[in-house]
C-alpha cells in the first residue's frame, strides 16, 4: 500500500465509522474519534466503564494521523502512520472485524415489476503453506445457492456493483436449496479437493529438512542410554519447527443476493 | 502426502450465529475495507524478506538483508550472528524476528541479553521494529506476554527458570552468547534447557582459543551439527580437518567485517598527544618507580614490586588516584616500619603535586569547540577528580561507571546527549552504551589490552556515526605509558586499523594472557632498553 492508498484508505475508514475528518491536508488527517472507534482504539477500558458507570458525558479522543510528513510543517505533533506501524495495524484489525460478514442486497431499480433476487454464498480468504518458512495465496469463492454453481475471483466481479443492506422495493428472495451453512462446506471441500489435487514439493522438502536435523540430533547422543529431557525436547522442537501443515483461513464473507447473475455487467439496471 | 489441513471452523460458526439471529452484519463498505485489510498481510513467497515493506523508516544496511534472508532461507532460523562490532547484530535479528512475526511462524520470544542492555534492546524492538517487547524485572509475567526481554542472570534463578523452561518458546535469542561457551556453568546449562524453535546467538568474538568452545555454543543452537564431543574432539583436536571444520560452522554461522560491509565508514583521526609531566609529578613518579627495586628481593614485601607498576600507572592518571592504592598499601603494611616510611615519602610527594598536566591538555581539547566529548580512564579516583576539575573550569560532565543500574545508566546516557558535554567513564563504563551522537573521545589513560581500546571506540565509531571520529591518546613522555603507547599500539596500527584484523590478532591471546604477559616483561627487566626488545618482539608477534 502506498502512502496515498494509505490516507485514502484511513479517511474512508473513520468516515464509514462515524468519525469526523476535522482537518485535512494531503500529508494529514485530524480526527474527532467517534464514541465506538475511541473504544477500539484507544485502548482506555477504565475510562469508558467509569463514564457509563458514572452516566458521565462521553468526551471520546481527537487523532492526528500524519501520513506523509514531508507535506506537512515539520512541528506538526501528531502520529506517522506508514506501512507497518502499529496504529495502521490496529486499524486493520478493527476493520476485518467490522465487516467480517455481510447480508447484502444487489440495488435495483425494478421500475415497479416484482423481481426475484438469487442467493450466493462468498467466502474470501487464504491458503497458507506452513512449514518453517510460509506463503499465502488469497482466494475469493461464489457459490449460486440455487444451482450450485461455482465461480472463482467472485470478488472481482462484484466488486464494482451497488450492493446495500435492505431489500430493495418490489424485490423478493429466492430461498435457497443449498443451505447457506452447505454451501460453505461445499466451498471447503472445493479447496480441499483442490489441494489434495496439487504437488506439494515443499512439504517434502521440509519433510527433509526436518530428518537432517532429527539425524544429527540422533548423532549427538549417541552412545547415550540414557537420553535425558533435552533430547525429547529438542526432538519435539525440531518437529514442530518443520511439519508442514496446510492453513485455511476465512477473511470475510457473506450471503449476497444478486438480481442478474454475477457474470453480467455491472451498470445494468432493470429494463 | 498430503499435509494435514486445517479449515477456519471458527469464521463459519460466528457467521452460523449472525444467520441465525439475524445481526452483527456488516455493509457492503465495511465489507471492502475488511477485505482490503485482510488482503494486507498475506505473504505470498516462501522466499524473501517482507518485513522490510513494514520498516520504511528503518534504514537496513545491504549485509544486514542479506543476513536475515540467509538467516531464514538457508539457515532454517538457527545461527550465530558474529559480525563485528557496529555493524548492527541488533538490526539483523530484530528482522529475523520481525519477518517471522509477520509471517504467523512465531509468536512467542525469549530475548536474553546481558542486564545492561535490556533496556536498550527493548527500545529498539519497540520503536525501530514496533515489536511489543516487554522488559522483565520483578514480577515477571512469563507466561502471559509473548515477546519477553530479560537478563540471562535473572532468568536462570527460581523461580522464573522453571517456568522458563516449561514454556514452548518459537524463537529465542541470546545476546554476547559467547559467554555460554562453558558447558559446565549454570548459564550454559539453562540455555541448553530451553525450547525453542529458532534460535539466534550474537557475538562478536565467535572464534574463541578452544575448540571445544566452539563445539558447545554450536550445540547449544543446533545440537550434533559438530556431531557428539568425543567423537568432535577426536576428529579435530589434532588439528586435522580444519577446513571441515571451518566448512560446518560457516552453515550456522554469519560473519560480516566493515572491511566487506560495502559501506562508507565515518575516518577515524588518531592523534597521539605527548604529556610531560609538571615537576611534582615527575617526582611522585620516580619515587613509586624507585620501589621495584628496593623491594624485589625482599620476603617481607615482595608483593611491593608488583604494585610498583600499579602506582606507575596511576601516577600517570592522577594524584588522587595513586593515593586510593597508597592508602590500601597502609592498612597492609601498617605493621612494617620500613615501608611504612617509604609509603609515608610518597604520601608527602603526592602533597607536593599540585597540578595535573593530563587534565589541563583534555581541557584545552575539550574547550576547543561545542562538541561532545567522552573521556575514558582507568581510575575512578580519577574520574572523580576530572569531573571536579571540570566543573570549576565551568563545564559540565556527568560520569558513567560499569556498575550504575540500567536505569542510571539510561538517565546518565541522556543526560551526557541534553545537557552535558562531557561523560567520563571508567574502564567498565565501556560496554553496552551506544554514543553515536558524539564523535571525540579522550583516551585518557590507555589500557594495555588493545581489545579494550576497540570497546570503547566502538561506542562511538558504529553505525548512525555521522562524523568523522577524532580520537586523543594521551601517553606521558618517559612512563610506561610511552612504552605501551609507542611500541604496543603505533607498530599495530591498532587506532587506524579495521577490528577484523584486530579480532585476528587476539585471536592468539585470551584477554587475560596479553595483559599478563606485558606487565611481566616490564616488571622483569632491568633498562629501558630490554623493555623495548621484548616489546618488540611481541609486537612482531602481533603484526604478523
Amino acid at each position: 500500500m502506498q502512502q496515498q492508498e494509505i490516507h485514502q484508505y484511513i479517511k474512508n475508514f473513520f468516515i464509514e465509522n462515524e468519525s469526523t475528518i476535522t482537518e485535512e491536508s494531503d500529508g494529514h488527517l485530524f480526527i474527532q474519534l467517534s464514541v465506538e472507534m475511541d473504544k477500539a482504539l484507544m485502548n482506555r477500558p477504565f475510562y469508558w466503564h467509569y463514564v457509563e458507570k458514572m452516566g458521565g458525558v462521553p468526551n471520546p479522543m481527537q487523532l492526528n494521523l500524519i501520513t506523509d510528513s514531508s507535506k506537512v510543517p515539520e512541528d506538526m505533533k501528531g502520529e506517522k502512520i506508514h506501512f507497518g506501524s502499529p496504529r495502521l495495524h490496529q486499524i486493520f484489525q478493527t476493520a476485518k472485524q467490522l465487516g467480517s460478514h455481510s447480508l447484502l442486497y444487489e440495488s435495483v431499480n425494478t421500475n415497479g415489476s416484482t423481481v426475484p433476487l438469487k442467493p450466493w454464498i462468498v467466502l474470501n480468504g487464504a491458503v497458507s503453506y506452513c512449514c518453517d518458512h510460509k506463503k499465502d495465496y488469497f482466494f475469493s469463492i461464489g457459490l449460486s445457492l440455487i444451482t450450485g454453481e461455482v465461480i472463482h475471483d467472485f470478488h472481482e466481479l462484484i466488486k464494482a456493483k451497488n450492493l446495500q443492506e435492505q431489500i430493495p422495493n418490489y424485490c423478493f428472495t429466492m430461498t435457497p436449496i443449498i443451505r447457506p451453512i452447505s454451501g460453505i462446506e461445499r466451498i471447503k471441500r472445493l479447496l480441499i479437493e483442490d489441494l489434495e489435487q496439487q504437488d506439494h514439493q515443499w512439504a517434502e522438502n521440509a519433510r527433509n529438512r526436518q530428518k537432517q536435523d532429527e539425524q544429527l540430533l540422533e548423532a549427538f547422543y549417541e552412545g547415550q542410554e540414557e537420553k535425558g529431557d533435552s533430547y525429547y525436547d529438542e526432538k519435539k522442537a525440531i518437529k514442530s519447527q518443520y511439519e508442514p501443515s496446510i492453513n485455511i483461513s476465512i477473511i470475510n464473507g457473506g450471503l449476497f443476493y444478486f438480481f442478474n447473475h454475477p457474470h453480467h455487467h455491472q451498470g445494468h439496471s432493470f429494463h | 502426502m498430503i499435509p494435514k489441513i486445517h479449515f477456519d471452523q471458527e469464521w463459519v460458526d460466528q457467521f452460523e450465529n449472525s444467520l441465525e439471529n439475524n445481526k452483527g452484519w456488516g455493509n457492503w463498505t465495511k465489507y471492502k475495507m475488511a477485505l482490503t485489510a485482510g488482503k494486507q498481510s498475506l505473504v505470498s513467497d516462501f522466499q524473501g524478506l517482507v518485513a522490510p515493506k513494514y520498516l520504511p523508516t528503518l534504514n537496513i544496511y545491504p549485509h544486514q538483508y542479506e543476513t536475515a534472508e540467509a538467516v531464514i532461507e538457508k539457515m532454517n532460523g538457527k545461527a550465530i550472528l558474529a559480525d563485528e562490532v557496529g555493524l548492527g547484530k541488533t538490526i539483523e535479528a530484530g528482522l529475523v524476528l520481525k519477518e517471522y512475526m509477520i509471517r504467523g511462524l512465531v509468536k512467542k520470544v525469549l530475548i536474553l541479553v546481558p542486564a545492561s542492555l535490556v533496556t536498550q534492546w527493548c527500545r529498539e524492538l519497540n520503536e525501530k521494529f514496533y515489536i511489543p517487547a516487554i522488559e522483565q524485572r520483578k514480577n515477571p509475567a512469563w507466561e502471559q506476554i509473548d515477546v519477553t526481554v530479560t537478563s540471562i542472570d535473572t532468568a536462570k534463578r527460581e523461580p522464573h527458570a522453571s517456568v522458563i523452561k516449561e514454556i514452548d518458546y518459537d524463537f529465542i535469542i541470546i545476546d554476547e552468547a559467547h559467554k555460554l561457551k562453558n558447558k559446565h556453568t549454570k548459564n550454559y546449562q539453562f540455555a541448553r534447557s530451553l525450547k525453542k524453535k529458532f534460535c539466534l546467538l550474537l557475538t562478536a568474538t565467535p572464534v574463541q582459543n578452544r575448540l571445544s568452545e566452539v563445539f558447545h555454543l554450536i550445540s547449544l543452537l543446533k545440537p550434533g551439527h559438530l556431531g557428539d564431543e568425543t567423537s568432535f574432539e577426536q576428529k579435530y583436536k589434532e588439528g586435522n580437518d580444519h577446513d571441515q571444520l571451518n566448512q560446518l560452522i560457516q552453515k550456522v554461522m554469519i560473519r560480516n567485517r566493515r572491511s566487506d560491509s560495502g559501506m562508507d565508514w565515518p575516518k577515524r583521526i588518531v592523534q597521539t598527544v605527548p604529556i610531560s609531566f609538571s615537576e611534582g609529578e615527575k617526582n611522585l613518579y620516580d619515587l613509586v618507580s624507585e620501589m621495584k627495586h628496593r623491594w624485589s628481593n625482599s620476603v617481607e614485601a615482595q608483593g611491593l614490586a608488583f604494585t610498583t607498576l600499579t602506582l606507575q600507572r596511576e601516577a600517570c592518571s592522577s594524584r588522587e588516584a595513586v593515593f586510593m592504592t597508597l592508602k590500601n598499601l597502609m592498612e597492609q603494611y601498617g605493621e612494617n616500619p620500613n615501608v611504612m616510611e617509604e609509603l609515608n615519602k610518597i604520601a608527602e610527594q603526592i602533597n607536593e603535586v599540585t597540578t595535573n598536566s593530563k587534565a589541563e591538555r583534555a581541557l584545552s581539547i575539550i574547550q576547543e569547540s561545542d562538541e561532545k566529548v567522552i573521556i575514558f580512564t582507568e581510575y575512578r579516583a580519577t574520574q572523580l577528580y576530572l569531573q571536579w576539575y571540570l566543573a570549576q573550569n565551568g563545564i559540565r560532565s556527568v560520569p558513567f561507571r560499569g556498575g550504575f543500574k540500567r536505569g542510571k545508566k539510561d538517565w546518565m546516557k541522556q543526560l551526557f546527549r541534553d545537557h552535558a558535554q562531557v561523560l567520563i567513564a571508567t574502564e567498565a563504563g565501556g560496554e553496552g552504551i551506544n554514543l553515536q551522537f558524539c564523535s571525540k573521545m579522550i583516551n585518557y589513560d590507555l589500557p594495555w589490552n588493545p581489545m579494550r581500546i576497540e570497546q570503547r571506540i566502538g561506542r562511538i565509531h558504529r553505525l548512525g556515526q555521522e562524523h568523522d571520529v577524532k580520537i586523543y591518546n594521551f601517553a606521558v613522555k618517559g612512563t610506561v605509558e610511552d612504552h605501551i603507547l609507542q611500541l604496543l599500539y603505533k607498530k599495530i596500527g591498532l587506532f587506524e586499523g579495521i577490528i577484523g584484523e584486530l579480532d585476528d590478532i587476539l585471536e592468539k591471546f585470551s584477554e587475560n594472557q596479553f595483559e599478563d604477559h606485558v606487565s611481566k616483561i616490564i616488571l622483569d627487566s632491568e633498562s629501558e632498553g630490554e623493555i623495548r626488545v621484548k616489546l618488540d618482539n611481541l609486537t612482531s608477534i602481533l603484526a604478523r
